[in-house]
């Protein structure tokens, strides 16, 4: 059996809720099932991988260092919506680990070649 | 007319009350079993865990989800699973965790069961359709 392509969509900021922390804790435990795992960041999504997190004054759990377990897990295929960062004066130095940045176009055809989607 | 029987996995992502994802993805489920679907397995991750709390109590004139989901999955014989990290942190907890974690009392309703986040993968692994309700 072919294994399904599963993307995962990361679309809000970092703790204000913990969409973004559940996000990663998945892919980081799909990961060990599925190797072909894409990520996502839109819009507000972005600021999660915005270098320079800290959110402990504010109660919340500090998983940014988390996002550097993507690549030992073999999680490669990480896109960032080129247009969000614009959007919010952010540069690609910026962010704390490699990704690709992707157009609008080039983003509708990754996500339509995913079998599943899951969105956080 | 013939439609072909699809198995699907389903992921809740929100609370019992409050939002109406959780509701939304009930009434998906009794839907795609009347309609001849397969349901092979219910995920509840995030606030959906809330879900499987047997101590939620509406008013009697109000819909108990946590018992629809219960009757729902018993009579067409599907999974309720329930991931273990997102419960204990929202205090979902059932009698081996309780025991293991020293508290003093456990409100896991049955028959949902605490289980991982693989469960999910393989759910997804063996669905022709994975369908998340936020």
């Amino acid at each position: 059996m072919i294994e399904k392509k599963i993307g995962i969509i990361n679309r809000t900021l970092p703790h204000g809720t913990a969409f973004g922390r559940e996000s990663l804790d998945l892919t980081l435990a799909m990961s060990a099932f599925n190797e072909s795992l894409s990520l996502f960041f839109i819009g507000d999504g972005i600021y999660q991988l915005l270098d320079g997190h800290n959110p402990s004054e504010s109660l919340q759990k500090h998983y940014q260092p988390l996002f550097k377990m993507l690549e030992l897990y073999d999680v490669e295929n990480i896109y960032v919506c080129e247009k969000s960062l614009m959007q919010r004066a952010i540069a690609q130095s910026d962010l704390l680990i490699d990704v690709t940045l992707v157009d609008q176009q080039r983003l509708k055809t990754k996500l339509a070649v995913q079998d599943q989607l899951l969105s956080f | 007319m013939a439609i072909d029987s699809m198995k699907i996995a389903v992921l809740v992502s929100s609370a019992p009350y409050g939002s109406q994802g959780a509701s939304s993805a009930y009434q998906f489920c009794a839907s795609a079993v009347q309609a001849g679907h397969k349901i092979v397995g219910v995920f509840f991750y995030q606030e959906g865990v809330l879900n499987a709390s047997q101590l939620v109590s509406p008013a009697t004139d109000e819909v108990n989800l946590p018992d629809f989901w219960a009757k729902l999955a018993i009579q067409y014989q599907f999974p309720l699973e329930v991931c273990v990290s997102a419960s204990l942190r929202r205090g979902i907890v059932n009698e081996t965790e309780a025991q293991q974690l020293s508290l003093n009392q456990f409100n896991l309703k049955a028959p949902f069961v605490l289980s991982g986040l693989g469960q999910l993968a393989e759910l997804s692994a063996g669905a022709d359709k994975l369908v998340q309700f936020l």
